[in-house]
């Protein structure tokens, strides 16, 4: 049957082939791949050059160079990797279990704040350049904040009233130092870690040598990032100020980086080249890890108590934990599921039948923990809705669901508080469709058990998986009349995390009304009200107030937080910064080599990570 | 028998029908034999053995999750805490239901497309043949991965798009019988009678070819019940909480690492087993109604 390639012709074949399934399969079972290294895990001598490939997350590509962020093109390697192209002026870096704004890696000194906190001054580093020899000046800010401030409908960092809108005035002092002043006084804090952090300098003289307005030149400089295949080939995006360039970009997702000779920075590359290789799934990573394909990669949570065997091989484990949360989207404004998903007891239920502790334990192995809300756990009180199936029966029950063949179907319409509400019709039947993002067992796992949970209480869930890139690119904020609102229901993107925090954890950007990440389109004054005390005020009552009344609102449902990933480096590459906020930092990365007897080691001389 | 039918008998003892005759040549065919009952013995397991062995396909139970085989589960559990040895049963239907419908549809398809080709001849034939030969130059699994990863697999879709792709070659092959039978005195006879192509392909071609349809049909239901597996074990099967051998051996690799053998043991062997045993049968079939194998 089938074609001439693929064609199975005998019987003998056919048999064979069966087999043979069942032998690739045994060769699973093998003890262990190859060694890659025969450096321990600390010591050995430094060395210059070298190639390392890092592995990328399973199912989702770099698909976006441009620094300014579009909708549907959020992926966390994105941003990393264009922070190695185009410096920010601030960048997190972690002190003991805190973030800080004072990078290294930052292009510009600590902001400098007056006027009872509604002016702030910023100086650039000295010494910068661009590739070409050009100094990085003050206009290179200036033009990134006039591109965001005439198109921030297109920014995905936008949100109403916040960055450009709360900056009166940009004020340039000198190539080095320029001056905002801000619409009213803001906490210092939240404004550096949240809003400064996008501030980003862009090349004008390479990119609008002509002086274009910035809507023409936003609108031309678009164009150019939405050409995935000429990445790598694009005058533009070799124009870069950081320790990198780009060698490589190809269409299926492999990113290849070479040092930036002209980098002015002090942390200047080790390594010849950086390789950034795309997976389709973490099993097809695993194999090709235990292969020893791949220099920094991951392996799945199951067979972290087989840790050992890789330590076998010459990978040190490290796993990686972000500063994250993790939630499943409810879009609000979706024509039939919407209605559904504003109603508070409906989503309370939903929680109430995720066993996000179980799923924790058993599915991810202990590498993930329960998400109770938007802020870190310490802010908050417990979870307002812990996994109780009892009560989530009770809610809907309560509400005029009653079960017909194992499936939930409002009997009584209507918008009482003993009614299923507004928009719910008489026989409808309690039925929710998740685009799910795949290329991850545990994910699909966790998927099947929140179905499964789903299922015995009544509701019908309808899962369809797709690689990440499809579902950031579906799962958008929205309106009604939009096509694309109809396209998703629930959406899950987050097996690495959902949200990465910034430093100042407040919620502008996910639960604000109109916030830029907010896909579900979730809209509520008292919420909005609450963020806003988090941007004015550096109480600490503040951010929690607003995370304890967004874990009690379920303007998302709370899924268990995995680790960014389990990560399994050769013993030889060192340097390496696992920092929580995903940041990607190989110019400190370099290799060892064994050190001879009686040779000195030559580990830790420069400084790395950190 | 009558008394009258006796003289005749004695002297001149009946010839067995070709419906007995392929049977007695087939169940001497051991291996064949072999094959028939394994089917009849997983056709049984997958459809009767929930009947005595039921359990909860559908539903999750993390509890339970990763026990190995012994106690109440005779092969263990999953990682989501299905019952292994239930999960079998559950998913060979699947592999079964598909492989089966697939492999029928596109011995279909392809016999009446290659009889209908054969029969018209000349630039039809050239035509219809051309446009297999375009489609067999495209590699199989390319074309099902690709419509697999466009459309939400299911049942009747991974029947569609396997047999989408499998009635080539029966096409080729029964479009060179009906080459070798539009010749014949009977088909002329036919068509100076007044009888139409229809009548031609569909009562005289088509019934002279069975045998070849027979077996290919077999062989087309293994390669079929093999693409499933091909497909689930890419990821592209149905989605959970539906299982067939191939996407319960892809979940089970995962653990591998950690000694759940329960996981991939038993499927992998299923699909073995299903697929020698059409094999089995097809060339017992292919035996037995090839005349010249026949002891006179």
């Amino acid at each position: 049957m089938g074609l001439r390639s693929t064609r199975i012709r005998g019987p003998v074949e056919r048999i064979l082939v069966a087999a043979l399934l069942g032998i690739v399969v045994l060769a699973g079972c093998g003890p262990r791949g190859n060694v890659v290294t025969d450096v321990g895990p600390t010591g050995g001598t430094r060395i210059e050059g070298g190639t390392a490939t890092m592995a990328l997350p399973p199912a989702s590509t770099p698909n976006w160079i441009f620094p300014i962020g579009a909708p549907g093109y959020l992926a966390s390697h994105n941003s990393a990797i264009q922070n190695l192209l185009f410096l920010p002026l601030f960048q997190p870096v972690q002190k003991g279990a805190a973030l800080t704004m004072d990078s290294p890696r930052g292009l510009a000194e600590q902001p400098h704040y007056s006027d009872g906190n509604d002016t702030v001054s910023i100086t650039l580093k000295k010494g910068y350049e661009w590739s070409d020899g050009t100094p990085v000046t003050t206009r290179d800010v200036k033009f990134w904040f006039d591109l965001i401030k005439h198109n921030k409908k297109e920014w995905a960092g936008y949100s109403p009233k916040l960055m450009p809108d709360d900056v009166k005035a940009f004020e340039i002092v000198d190539d080095r130092t320029f001056r905002l002043r801000l619409d009213r006084p803001y906490n210092p804090t939240w404004f550096t870690a949240n809003e400064l952090q996008d501030f980003v300098a862009l090349p004008a003289h390479a990119w609008n040598p002509d002086h274009q307005d910035p809507k023409h030149a936003f609108a031309r400089l678009m164009r150019h990032a939405k050409k995935l295949s000429t990445f790598d080939s694009d005058p533009l995006w070799k124009t870069v100020n950081g320790p990198w360039r780009i060698e490589k970009w190809s269409t299926s997702g492999q990113v290849s980086l070479v040092p930036n000779k002209k980098y002015r920075g002090p942390d200047k590359p080790h390594l010849d080249r950086v390789i950034l290789k795309p997976f389709t799934t973490a099993d097809a990573e695993f194999n090709v890890l235990r292969a020893g394909g791949v220099d920094y990669g991951y392996i799945p949570p199951s067979v972290m108590a087989q840790s050992a065997k890789f330590k076998e091989m010459g990978y040190r484990i490290d796993p990686w934990e972000g500063w994250a949360i993790t939630y499943i989207v409810l879009n609000f404004h979706h024509p039939t599921a919407g209605p559904l998903l504003h109603q508070a007891y409906l989503r309370q239920a939903l929680q109430h039948l995720i066993d996000q502790p179980t799923i924790s334990k058993v599915i991810w192995h202990g590498s993930a923990a329960p998400t109770l809300g938007p802020v870190p756990a310490g802010l908050l009180d417990g979870n307002p809705y812990p996994y109780d199936p009892k009560k989530a029966k009770a809610l809907l029950a309560a509400h005029g669901w009653a079960d017909h063949s194992g499936q939930l179907r409002c009997v009584r319409p209507g918008n009482s508080t003993r009614q299923c509400g507004a928009g719910i019709k008489n026989g409808q039947e309690l039925r929710l469709s998740l685009l799910s993002q795949s290329g991850s067992t545990e994910t699909s796992n966790t998927m099947q058990a929140i179905k499964s949970e789903f299922g015995k209480a009544g509701i019908t869930l309808d899962i369809r998986q797709q690689p990440l890139n499809t579902v950031l690119g579906t799962t958008v904020p929205c309106k009604k009349s939009e096509p694309i609102c109809s396209e998703w229901q629930l959406g899950f993107f987050g097996t690495q995390g959902s949200w990465y925090f910034p430093p100042d954890p407040s919620g502008e950007k996910i639960f604000a009304t109109n916030a830029p990440s907010n896909m579900g389109n979730w809209s509520e004054p008292r919420t909005d009200r609450l963020i806003r005390k988090t941007e004015y005020s550096d109480a600490p009552t503040a951010m929690r107030d607003y995370g304890r009344e967004v874990a009690r609102q379920l303007p998302v449902l709370w899924t268990p937080n995995p680790a960014y990933q389990v990560s399994a480096i050769r013993n030889d590459l060192r340097g390496i910064d696992q920092n929580p906020t995903l940041s990607l930092a190989p110019q400190y990365w370099y290799f060892v080599k064994k050190t001879k007897n009686g040779a000195r080691s030559g580990e830790g001389k420069g400084g790395a990570g950190k | 028998m009558t008394a009258t039918d006796a003289p005749v008998s004695e002297t001149a003892p009946a010839t067995p029908g070709p419906a007995r005759r392929t049977l007695a040549v087939f169940t001497r065919n051991k291996l064949a034999l072999t094959g028939a009952l394994v089917l009849l013995g997983l056709l049984t397991f997958c459809f009767l053995g929930p009947l005595i062995h039921p359990t909860d396909q559908i539903h999750t139970d993390l509890s339970q999750a990763g026990l190995a085989p012994g106690g109440n589960h005779p092969l263990g559990t999953t990682d989501l805490g299905y019952d292994l040895l239930g999960r079998l049963m559950y998913g060979g239907r699947t592999s079964l239901e598909v492989g089966l419908a697939a492999g029928l549809l596109a011995t279909l398809l392809g016999t009446v497309y290659g009889a209908v080709a054969g029969y018209l001849g000349g630039w039809a034939d050239a035509a219809m043949m051309r446009i297999t030969d375009a489609a067999l130059a495209i590699p199989a699994l390319f074309l099902l991965v690709v419509v697999a990863a466009i459309v939400t697999p299911s049942k009747p879709v991974l029947i569609l798009i396997i047999a989408s792709v499998a009635w080539l070659s029966p096409a080729r092959l029964i479009r060179g019988e009906a080459l070798a039978l539009r010749s014949r005195d009977y088909l002329h006879a036919m068509r100076l009678m007044g009888g139409g192509g229809s009548r031609a392909v569909f009562r005289h071609i088509l019934p002279n070819a069975i045998g070849t349809v027979i077996v290919n049909a077999t062989f087309q239901i293994a390669d079929a019940i093999l693409y499933v597996a091909y497909l689930s074990f890419l990821g592209l099967s149905i989605p959970p909480p539906a299982a067939d051998w191939g996407s319960m051996l892809s979940a089970g690799i995962t653990y591998t690492q950690v000694g759940h053998w329960w996981l991939i043991f038993p499927p992998g062997i299923a699909i073995v087993l299903v697929v020698a045993a059409f094999n089995f049968i097809g060339d017992g079939l292919r035996d037995a109604f090839d005349v010249r194998l026949e002891k006179s």
